[in-house]
């Protein structure tokens, strides 16, 4: 049975973020994910799942952009607006979503460019989760596939000897087949290395198969978050992000919204 | 709206017309007309030395007007302005000495020599930014000034060409009170040229240029000719200014035109403010005065005669030291400063304007 | 045999000059415009010590030499690290602006004659025979020797060094670096440290061969080209590019006409920016980076 709760991993309370002094990206966001879980974070482009990950691995300087409110947790230190090589010490990993890799080293001296955390670099096992990348250990980055290059990526980042892994949309631009096998090496990253992930996804299918939780973004706030059994199950998610609709009838967006401003009202 | 309160709300305009007013409110008309009266009332109460002073402000600010048309406004970064400065001069004092040139021919050539020079020096912003932009000019540069010194050695002026003072109608200019107003007139001019150019198509054109190209080119802009348009004309101004600048000292020799004075014209509309004709002018008047300022205050420490010999060195240092100061703290140059303090009459007792946008 | 010979010396200095300039371009994409003037420093930093510890050359050559590094490392830290977010136009311009302090600090502190750290060291600078009739004075030769060994230690360093790889890592993807723990301003600071240390060892060599003057800054910017003409990030491409330009120029010098020494480097500069202007082996980059 569970013993006495621990604090989660990495804890998001009411975050806001705000480009450019100007721009509101998310408003009120709050996630926690506990060691260990696969924790997906779902929503379309422009919902904020994407800064949502750059505001917790400090990136948001480089788009003129703050965390104004809220705070950002890890093992309850808060490190919002902090430096990316600071939080890459203090144990966070990004798999960015563009120019995620070293395109002129090759794929052995992508992995030994990162800085590790504490002990020394083990090579070895990043080759065991990923054995085709053992075999391009010379080939130059940028000449890559794109799921050889994704694979990099992941690589790269666990080289850092992270406890907290944050993957940017990992699916972008690849075909199906080699998003699925992604995502089983993101689980078999779970168990062997320990390491607990927080994923930003668009294809929520792919991403519901190995989340354990889930939360829903859209226009910059949490409308939804669960296990992900239930996500999987519920209508709402089903028509906007699956593509299952289950009647004959399209309903717009507008229903939707309004049909869970009520359920959220009267309960 | 009232006219009387400088931009303590903003925008006053109420038709399209208001854009291509030079002055909005009757404050700025009135300012303006007074500083002209005391431009033109100066001489009759200033000393040589500050006359000759202002007059070298005036003819710095038409090579920085024009530097800010190019840099500032369309974008396209030069550090080649010296070797601009040099073909107008040289072209002046070729013409002169060779052929005994009047100087309503040798002005006129210079400014065309400076457009043609300004087509060369424009062909590499068409394939070319930012920083490869920059290195070419710096390149183009060299070679302009070797030309001249090429010139000197082979035509054995190693000193230098003597200019003689321009004559008109039998009357020889000759005098700090008439190249003075010479050169306010010719200061006005070109400040009166830049404002034309850019309130009007041309100026939107570079701004487009400068903030986005492909945007402005998918807009219809014609980014290859608006950039060498800014180089040609730019080019034309300072290789005027710099025949007149012949004129003015007398005496031409490549030594003048080295790197540094190009630097010394991208302080200014550095220091200036980039963006600003304002800022233009204000940078031209601030590296003009610097080394009188330094002297100054070198005479005024104890011993001071032994320092004549280095005076130069102190005076790169300084500059070089007052340049990073800038760059550091102060990127928007004497035009920001100028509007900080602006900003903080208007908006007093309050410390900044309220948050507008990205809040409930 | 003679002309070859002052090709290889020419190139050689350039060589040494150029990969000063490449260091700190491929690992932060700014152009150091003040390193002619930071060569210089270098050799007058020698003249200082060599007065200090007078009677034993070596450890002021040492001396200097770690002078030199700190000097790099110092420039960084005080004022390329607060630049870091601007424009790399703007740096540059710093970088111009540092040269002009420099130049002016340099003759208030040391004077503006013309120097001779040799002789205050005690070298005497003696010529060695070639075969084919040609000489090269020993210093010209040690340089040619100190250019090759510090190119192979640089291609070693970058290649397979850790902190080498790290150094290209940032200069590729400074933003991925910094998420992968790589310290920014620490692997900027080691550029500009080894740039202004290969830079004053030039300088020494060239002011213990043949006297520091003022115009050492010139050859300092005329061995820009070479960077640029192989390609700014490129070490090899600076090799090669200072070959060129060290070969144009001399050829030049002894074909057409001497006076074209200093403006020739420029000439070959335009010419390969109208051609390819990322240069023989740079990296084919946007060149819009203002």
């Amino acid at each position: 049975m569970s013993d006495t709760p621990r604090p989660p991993l990495l804890s998001v309370e009411k975050l806001e973020v705000v480009y450019q002094r100007a721009i509101t990206a998310i408003q009120g966001v709050s996630l926690s994910v506990e060691e260990g879980q696969i924790v997906a974070v779902l929503g379309t482009n422009g919902a904020g799942k994407s800064t949502t990950l750059r505001a917790i691995s400090g990136f948001l300087g480089i788009d003129d952009a703050r965390v104004t409110d809220g705070s950002i947790r890890f093992r309850g230190r808060r490190i919002e607006n902090r430096q990316p090589n600071e939080i890459t010490r203090l144990g966070i990993a990004l798999v960015p979503e563009r120019d995620k890799v070293f395109p002129n080293l090759t794929v052995a001296e992508n992995l030994a460019a990162p800085v590790t955390r504490g002990a020394r670099r083990d090579d070895e096992a990043i080759y065991q989760v990923f054995p085709r990348l053992a075999e391009l250990r010379g080939r130059t980055a940028g000449l890559l596939s794109g799921g050889e290059r994704q694979m990099l990526a992941i690589a790269g980042a666990l080289m850092c000897g992270p406890d907290l892994l944050l993957v940017d949309e990992l699916s972008l631009g690849l075909a199906p087949v080699a998003v699925e096998e992604l995502m089983q090496r993101l689980l078999q990253i779970r168990q062997d290395l320990g390491i607990t992930i927080l994923i930003v996804e668009q294809s929520a299918t792919a991403a519901l198969e190995i989340a354990d939780y889930g939360y829903v973004l859209e226009n910059g706030r949490v409308v939804l978050d669960g296990d992900a059994a239930r996500l999987r199950g519920h209508g709402d998610i089903q028509e906007f992000y699956l593509g299952q609709s289950s009647g004959t009838e399209r309903r717009s967006y507008r229903d939707v919204k309004q049909y869970r401003r009520s359920r959220r009202w009267y309960g | 709206m009232s006219s009387r309160v400088p931009r303590a709300s903003g925008y006053f305009r109420t038709r399209y017309d208001g854009y291509l007013a030079l002055t909005q409110t009757r404050l700025e008309r009135v300012s303006l007309i007074v500083f002209l009266a005391a431009l033109i009332v100066f001489p009759a109460v200033a000393s040589a030395f500050y006359l000759d002073l202002v007059t070298q402000v005036f003819l710095a600010s038409i090579g920085a007007l024009s530097l800010m048309l190019l840099t500032g406004y369309a974008g396209q970064i030069s550090l080649g302005h010296a070797g601009l400065l040099c073909a107008g001069a040289f072209t002046a004092g070729i013409l002169a000495k060779e052929w005994d040139a009047p100087f309503w021919v040798t002005l006129p050539a210079a400014t065309l020599s400076g457009a043609l020079l300004g087509v060369i020096f424009g062909l590499p912003s068409l394939r070319l930014r930012g920083l490869y932009l920059a290195i070419s000019t710096l390149a183009l540069h060299f070679v302009v000034v070797y030309l001249g010194g090429e010139y000197e050695t082979k035509r054995g002026f190693s000193t230098g060409i003597t200019l003689d003072a321009p004559v008109i109608g039998g009357w020889t200019v000759y005098g700090g009170r008439v190249w003075y107003y010479i050169l306010l007139a010719a200061a006005a001019a070109t400040l009166l040229i830049c404002l034309n150019l850019l309130r009007g198509r041309t100026g939107r054109a570079w701004r487009a240029i400068c903030a986005h190209e492909t945007v402005a080119e998918a807009l219809g802009v014609n980014v290859a000719g608006h950039k060498l348009l800014a180089f040609v004309v730019s080019s034309a101004l300072t290789a005027l200014s710099g025949a007149l600048f012949a004129y003015y000292r007398g005496f031409v020799s490549v030594e003048a035109f080295s790197l540094f004075l190009s630097i010394q014209y991208v302080a200014m509309i550095i220091i200036g403010g980039m963006g600003s004709l304002l800022g233009a002018i204000l940078g031209a008047a601030f590296v003009t005065i610097f080394p009188y300022v330094i002297e100054a205050v070198m005479l005024m420490l104890p011993n001071a005669q032994s320092y004549a010999g280095v005076l130069f060195a102190v005076n790169y240092a300084a500059f070089g030291l007052v340049m990073v100061l800038f760059l550091l703290f102060e990127p928007l140059g004497l035009v920001g400063i100028w509007q900080r303090i602006q900003t903080y009459f208007l908006l007093w007792p309050f410390k900044h304007k309220p948050l507008s946008g990205g809040r409930r | 045999m003679q002309l070859l010979v002052n090709i290889i010396v020419l190139s050689s200095i350039y060589a040494l000059i150029a990969c000063g300039y490449v260091l700190i371009y491929r690992v932060s994409r700014v152009l150091n415009l003040a390193h002619g003037e930071l060569m210089m420093l270098g050799a007058y930093l020698l003249l200082t010590t060599a007065s200090l510890f007078n009677g034993n050359p070596w450890l002021a050559i040492g001396a200097a030499v770690v002078l030199s590094l700190a000097v790099g490392v110092m420039v960084y830290v005080f004022l390329m690290r607060k630049m870091t977010g601007e424009m790399v136009l703007a740096a540059v311009l710093a970088t111009v602006a540092l040269g002009i302090l420099l130049r002016g600090v340099m003759v208030l502190v040391w004077s503006a004659q013309q120097q001779y750290p040799g002789q205050a060291m005690g070298f005497t600078s003696t010529a060695l025979a070639l075969p084919g009739g040609a000489r090269i004075s020993l210093f010209a030769a040690i340089l040619v020797g100190v250019t090759a060994l510090t190119y192979l230690a640089l291609f070693v360093f970058l290649r397979f060094g850790r902190w080498g790889v790290r150094m290209r890592a940032a200069g590729q993807n400074p933003l991925l670096a910094a998420q992968r723990g790589i310290n920014l301003h620490g692997v900027y600071a080691l550029a500009w440290g080894l740039s202004t240390l290969t830079g004053s060892l030039a300088g020494m060599l060239i002011a213990l061969d043949s006297g520091l003057t003022g115009s050492m800054a010139i050859i300092g910017l005329k061995a820009f080209p070479a960077a640029l003409v192989g390609g700014l990030d490129s070490l090899i491409g600076a090799l090669i590019g200072a070959l060129i330009i060290g070969a144009s120029e001399v050829l030049s010098i002894q074909y057409i006409d001497p006076l074209l020494s200093d403006v020739v480097p420029f000439l070959v500069l335009i010419a390969m920016l109208i051609a390819r202007p990322w240069g023989l082996f740079g990296t084919r980059e946007e060149l819009d980076r203002v």
